[in-house]
């Protein structure tokens, strides 16, 4: 057992074994992401998803999975998919934007 | 809508459950498309959706249903970055296209000096040729390839640790993310 539990099994008020899966990328030092990740996806769901990738990915995946608890957190509606929104919105003006920008360049050369 | 004598959604189908009259998932989960909650409670499971839908009002519930949908959707294609993944990428092509852009108005202004006979005598004229623009473009490409990071390009954007390659575009979505827009488009 870790002597020094892991912030997902203190928050869980439970021990902390040495094989803990969340005691890697839940340190006590920071019992908030857990928190949020827990509220979102569920201490189950969390431990389920990680058993299933390879170790090295694990880390990305819990980062991934506490930037989108956080989003969630914060725009209950629609998460991070505002964000994918707000972007997809932003390349259609640029897009529309160059295009013309590109447009004017070539009847200036031709005058 | 659940009840006696209609058929139970696909949420009480998937938890082998009686549909009641005010199922909460009953409205956006029809039994003749299993795969959506069946996704959703893959993800979140049915009792943090449950609490999310509980937690909003009525009219902003399928909304908030689509989202998860999408974004659970994006976890089983992407088990690492889910969306992440997406966002980063979606990043990576509006700084493109501000490149192109802040390019492409450069010419403009060169084409417009050149134009403009009176300003030759007291202004430096250049030109950009295609050295120019590929110096231009790949001294910007290597900011770029400094962030391969999926994950660090996202978080930085989200908790405003923007540095100043990205600070552009960034932040016209850091103001674009004070007013949200309707997100329609994502699902219509």
């Amino acid at each position: 057992m870790n002597p020094k539990r892991c912030a997902a099994c203190k928050y869980l008020r439970r021990k902390c074994p040495k094989d803990c899966i969340f005691s890697p990328y839940f340190p006590p030092s920071d019992p908030h992401k857990f928190a949020c990740i827990h509220r979102i996806y569920g201490a189950g769901n969390v431990s389920k998803m990680l058993q299933q990738l390879p170790v090295q990915t694990r880390a990305e995946a819990v980062e991934s999975l506490s930037f989108e608890a956080k989003c969630r957190v914060d725009d209950p509606v629609y998460g991070c998919v505002g964000i994918i929104s707000l972007l997809q919105t932003q390349i259609q003006k640029t897009q529309t934007l160059l295009a013309k920008t590109q447009a004017d360049c070539c009847c200036s050369n031709q005058t | 809508m659940g009840g006696p004598g209609s058929s139970p959604c696909a949420s009480c189908k998937l938890l082998r459950r009686r549909c009641a009259k005010e199922c909460i998932f009953a409205p956006y989960f029809p039994p003749d498309d299993p795969h959506k909650f069946a996704i959703v409670h893959k993800v979140f499971g049915a009792s943090n959706v449950s609490k999310m839908l509980q937690e909003l009002p009525v009219h902003q519930r399928a909304d908030a249903v689509n989202s998860l949908v999408f974004e659970a959707n994006a976890r089983v294609r992407d088990p690492v970055y889910g969306c992440v993944g997406a966002i980063s990428y979606l990043q990576n092509q509006v700084t493109q296209l501000q490149m192109q852009l802040a390019v492409a108005q450069t010419e403009i202004l060169c084409i417009q000096m050149q134009h403009e006979p009176t300003l030759q005598s007291h202004h430096e004229v250049f030109e950009l040729d295609q050295d120019d623009k590929a110096h231009l473009l790949h001294s910007n490409n290597n900011s770029i390839n400094n962030c391969n990071n999926n994950y660090n390009l996202a978080y930085a954007m989200s908790s405003g640790q923007l540095n100043s390659n990205f600070a552009s575009p960034s932040s016209i979505i850091q103001m674009q993310m004070q007013d949200p827009l309707k997100q329609e488009s994502l699902w219509t």
